[in-house]
């Protein structure tokens, strides 16, 4: 135990620590937020456990880190917009869930999420865990050719395989199936706009170089086509993932999970049929990617 | 069935269950066994927290699965052959078991399960992974199915993808010494869709680190379909993820399931005994 009486315990080799010792329900002082975000930034997800916390002291501390977005497609609280409920219901019977797939958050935006924090209110017995990547590690794996390459180019992002027509959202995301969230299909000239992003971000806190394509908002390569750009896309999706940048967090009642937006991508896994799985999620707007 | 006199708590919603109330280093009465087997059938793997047995005791509690068999290409301890040392020293890269697979699928009888016990581990790091091939089965679609139980694929010792075996076990400073070279090369031919000799239910019995084309295929023919297949097998919600300490022991099912050894511990060192059991002919 630290002299502050905050604790920080690896959960993997690659990323992801458990933070001890700190209530999220009460104001932070300086000292524990320093320790909060030195950690945040030294293990790119950090977790909390047995918190309880109401939406507005959600809010106020992710607003220690930044503004606060609303999710342009699924839907926040009535209250509280800016808290978006991630809701499986137990007689939910898709086969998608918010999330279910590799990515980082809402990377088709001009400026993407600093992070999300997300709370656990209700979770399955077993089941319905996160899975995290530490995308430093994806960059820094590559060969000397490769990452000179990557460093030069820049990637196309869009909501359209998300939330546009005939994207996630719409073909699999059936609102008949599942009732327990609000998740909008976005209108052709909305989804389809693109923005551009470095292939390799420089974290601008930490002057770390991260991979930042994902597949569910990255499209091409810029002056490339879709069809040119698959192939080294594809690859780099699966390369972004290998199991040694990994950690996997089991949730409790009472869990919160902190994720570096910029340089984690993250994985709701949806093998929990027939259970139910509550969560508040709060995202901090971020930089322009540079 | 008696009362349960175990504690059985699944770690996912896919595979995996951890199990207390057993001592392994004594004898386990019949009952007692019966419900750690059925356990085994139900979740696939099997996991066992603060262990204190030897060589001899991790052999014993094998037995009741099946026969010990011995590894063909590291040798065994002096003091009992069927175990394995698994050691990955602070200097090493690369480790043992790091890619999906599921053990020993190129000899004519795989092993039935896996019993691994850990003896050194890093303080966060070297987990393992497993994955449920009755779910990757399951979820093709009815017409992949139909044709994926027409086909048999070969499995191959020789990692040639990788460079060969032999390049990788001699980079191992933990296990070099061990490595038997002059061991043949194995090849064997398995249905792709095995149907488990005890529970019934079909699994995809294929994995990327041995499986190099199906029978009468060439590998170039070969490659589209296994990669899809490889890769839809271990998708996250197939699998779960055990982290050790000193002392856990895992057992697992090798008809059912792969496993991959996370290798993100650089510069700690990882020290596991093994013992496989000796399985059926799959079919």
């Amino acid at each position: 135990m630290a002299a502050n009486g905050i604790e920080v315990q690896k959960i993997s080799g690659a990323l992801g620590a458990e933070i001890h010792g700190i209530d999220l329900g009460g104001p932070l002082s300086n000292t524990e937020f320093d320790a909060v975000h030195q950690a945040f930034l030294d293990h790119q997800v950090i977790f909390f456990r047995d918190q309880k916390i109401t939406p507005e002291q959600h809010l106020s501390f992710g607003r220690r880190f930044g503004d606060l977005d609303i999710h342009p497609y699924a839907a926040g609280l009535d209250e509280f917009p800016e808290v978006l409920p991630v809701i499986k219901e137990a007689g939910d019977t898709t086969d998608v869930n918010f999330g279910g797939t590799w990515h980082s958050d809402v990377t088709f935006y001009e400026k993407p999420a600093l992070g999300s924090i997300l709370y656990a209110l209700d979770v399955p017995t077993h089941g319905g865990d996160t899975q995290f990547s530490n995308q430093y590690l994806a960059y820094e794996a590559l060969s000397d050719g490769l990452k000179a390459t990557l460093d030069g180019l820049t990637a196309m992002h869009n909501a359209a395989n998300a939330y546009g027509r005939n994207g996630r959202t719409d073909k699999r995301f059936d609102t008949t199936k599942q009732k327990s969230m609000t998740v909008r299909v976005g209108d052709d000239d909305e989804a389809d706009a693109e923005v551009e992003h470095p292939v390799v971000r420089t974290h601008p806190e930490t002057g770390r170089k991260s991979l930042f394509v994902n597949h569910v908002f990255t499209r091409r390569f810029k002056g490339w086509t879709e069809e040119e750009s698959q192939p080294l896309l594809k690859f780099l999706y699966a390369h972004a993932v290998r199991p040694e940048f990994t950690c996997r967090f089991r949730w409790r009642k009472g869990s919160i999970a902190f994720w570096d937006n910029r340089c984690v991508q993250h994985y709701a896994l949806n093998d929990y049929h027939g259970q139910r799985r509550e969560m508040h999620r709060v995202t901090v707007v971020g930089d322009r990617p540079v | 069935m008696p009362d349960p006199t175990l504690d059985i708590r699944p770690l996912s919603g896919a595979l995996g269950a951890e199990i207390t109330g057993a001592d392994l280093s004594q004898p386990l009465d019949d009952a007692v066994f019966a419900e750690i087997h059925l356990a085994f059938l139900d979740h696939q793997v099997i996991v066992f927290r603060d262990q204190i047995i030897t060589p001899q005791q991790q052999l014993a509690f094998a037995r009741r699965f099946g026969t010990p068999g011995v590894y063909p290409f590291i040798a065994g301890l002096p003091e009992a052959p069927e175990v394995t040392e698994i050691l990955k020293t602070e200097t090493d890269q690369i480790n043992f078991g790091g890619y999906w697979h599921s053990d020993t699928t190129y000899m004519e009888k795989p092993a039935l399960g896996t019993v691994l016990y850990a003896h050194e581990v890093p303080a966060a790091g070297g987990d393992t992974q497993f994955a449920n091939l009755y779910l990757a089965f399951g979820s093709l679609s009815d017409g992949m199915k139909d044709l994926l139980t027409t086909l048999r694929a070969v499995n191959s010792s020789a990692q040639k993808d990788r460079g060969g075996r032999a390049r990788k076990m001699i980079a191992i400073n933990g296990m070099k010494d061990g490595f038997r070279e002059e061991a043949e090369e194995l090849e064997a031919e398995h249905p792709v869709v095995l149907t488990h000799p005890e529970t019934g239910r079909q699994s995809l019995y294929l994995n990327r680190s041995h499986t190099v084309r199906f029978a009468g295929w060439t590998e170039e023919e070969s490659a589209p379909l296994l990669r899809f297949l490889c890769g839809h097998a271990i998708r996250p919600e197939f699998t779960c993820r055990v982290r050790w300490a000193p002392g856990t022991l895992v057992v697992w099912d090798n008809r059912c399931t792969l496993h991959q050894a996370v290798n993100d511990y650089a510069g700690q060192r990882r020290r596991m005994h093994r013992i496989t059991i000796d399985g059926d002919r799959p079919f």
